[in-house]
């Protein structure tokens, strides 16, 4: 009788969304992760100038934003628009080929990249950053294409860009922007996402959904965390405040252990996590003297790539290993720009290493 | 009527029945796994040209299931 259920369960859900490739897209995924760059080579990088580590991009799988922009920029910006082109390239590639449910739920999942993309434009625009860096910042691989975003980001203000948006469903969020309450804006803009993305997963009943349920409560314990470090190290205790910037949602800390922990010092804060499985990861670097959170982020960033990892092993014919091969990829993007915005910069070295995530 | 005419059957008939079953449903378990593999060796090889081998290789793995049938459809017949 259960198998039953199941079977029909399994045909409704395929008839909502089609079934989905997974011993394709799985594999091609993996391919895709074995092609990104050893931990080896960020050693390398690092002795390197900004013309030798563009030629060195140039030679992975970078090569083709790089031949294609190199018309336009150079140097440290040329690396960067790559970079970003590359991501969204990537992550596009990926929706184009998954089928049915995978589709969806990666596509609903990579919404991500329209918040921050309009997170960057709005904040480009009210602090007046210049074009081209707000173009170089657009990561577009959300459902909000690059000529579009491009389009809002040569408009003159926010309030333009706001109107520029008035067809999506982010619109609701923005229109309250007044030109005081960016935060409050940023705030709401990541809960809409993180609600619609719980709505598009529904019902826990097909197990692709509940695993990429899991994955989404853990990212918010571990953005909660994170938040709350960052609190406590500035010892901000505004009562109203606070709970804004929390996300509802998490998988282990949930939203009363929370409210507990919010009037806790840091080293209180430090001991009431020890029950928490995110402990192991952060128990060397948290401590009464944490001048700087750069190591704590770190470690969660660590953490978070080995559980999608281990995600991907436990469940290898599922979405695990397609958000696995997101999460690194995102992460080694986010390293070469770090590598590269050091060097433009002259930061020194023990400072650039400190903040790659390898 | 129908009884009679089933205890009358030649046995060959029936020998040929089996074997004809034990290649044809080989044939099929083999090709639904040869389905997802082929479909993932693919994949891979999009990605990574020297997979091909590979692939292959695991893309035929599958097929042994038949060759099993065949021997059996033999022995049968």
């Amino acid at each position: 009788m259960r198998l039953l259920q199941k079977i029909r369960r399994k045909s409704r859900s395929a008839q909502n969304r089609g079934s989905s490739n997974y011993a394709y897209a799985t594999a091609r995924v993996r391919a895709m992760k074995s092609n990104l760059l050893p931990i080896d080579t960020y050693p390398r990088l690092m002795n390197m100038g900004i013309n030798e580590i563009t030629r060195f991009i140039q030679e992975t799988q970078y090569k083709q934003e790089v031949d294609e922009l190199a018309r336009e920029y150079t140097g440290v910006d040329l690396i960067e628009h790559a970079l970003s082109t590359n991501l969204a390239n990537t992550f596009s590639k990926i929706i184009r080929f998954t089928e049915g449910e995978l589709c969806y739920l990666v596509t609903e999942y990579l919404r991500n990249y329209d918040i921050w993309n309009i997170k960057t434009l709005l904040r480009g625009k009210y602090y007046n950053a210049p074009v081209d860096e707000i173009k170089e910042s657009i990561v577009s691989a959300g459902q909000l294409n690059y000529s579009f975003l491009a389009g809002l980001a040569d408009m003159d203000s926010y309030t333009d860009v706001i109107e520029g948006l008035k067809n999506t469903p982010y619109y609701t969020v923005l229109k309250e922007f007044d030109g005081t309450n960016l935060s409050d804006i940023e705030n709401m803009l990541d809960q809409m996402y993180y609600s619609g993305l719980f709505h598009a997963i529904g019902g826990l009943g097909v197990s692709d959904r509940r695993l990429l349920s899991t994955f989404i409560r853990s990212e918010i314990d571990i953005k909660n965390i994170r938040t709350l470090f960052r609190l406590k190290k500035y010892t901000i205790e505004d009562e109203e405040e606070i709970p804004q910037l929390i996300l509802a949602g998490g998988l282990e800390l949930k939203m009363d252990d929370i409210e507990k922990m919010i009037p806790l010092s840091t080293e209180e804060f430090g001991q009431a996590l020890e029950k928490y499985s995110y402990w192991k990861a952060i128990s060397n670097v948290v401590g009464s003297d944490m001048d700087s959170l750069i190591a704590l982020e770190t470690e969660l960033t660590k953490y978070s790539i080995r559980s999608a990892t281990k995600f991907s092993h436990a469940h290898p014919l599922s979405i695990a290993p397609i958000m696995d091969y997101i999460v690194s990829k995102r992460n080694e993007v986010s390293n070469l720009r770090i590598i590269i915005r050091g060097k433009a910069s002259n930061l020194n070295e023990e400072v650039i290493r400190n903040q790659l995530v390898i | 009527m129908v009884g009679e005419e089933m205890m009358m059957m030649d046995p060959s008939g029936l020998k040929a029945i089996g074997a004809g079953l034990a290649v044809g449903l080989a044939g099929i378990g083999s090709g639904l796994g040869e389905k997802d593999i082929g479909a993932a060796a693919v994949g891979a090889m999009t990605e990574k040209e020297e997979m091909f081998g590979k692939g292959l290789i695991m893309t035929v793995i599958p097929e042994s299931i038949v060759i099993f049938g065949l021997v059996v459809a033999l022995l049968i017949s």
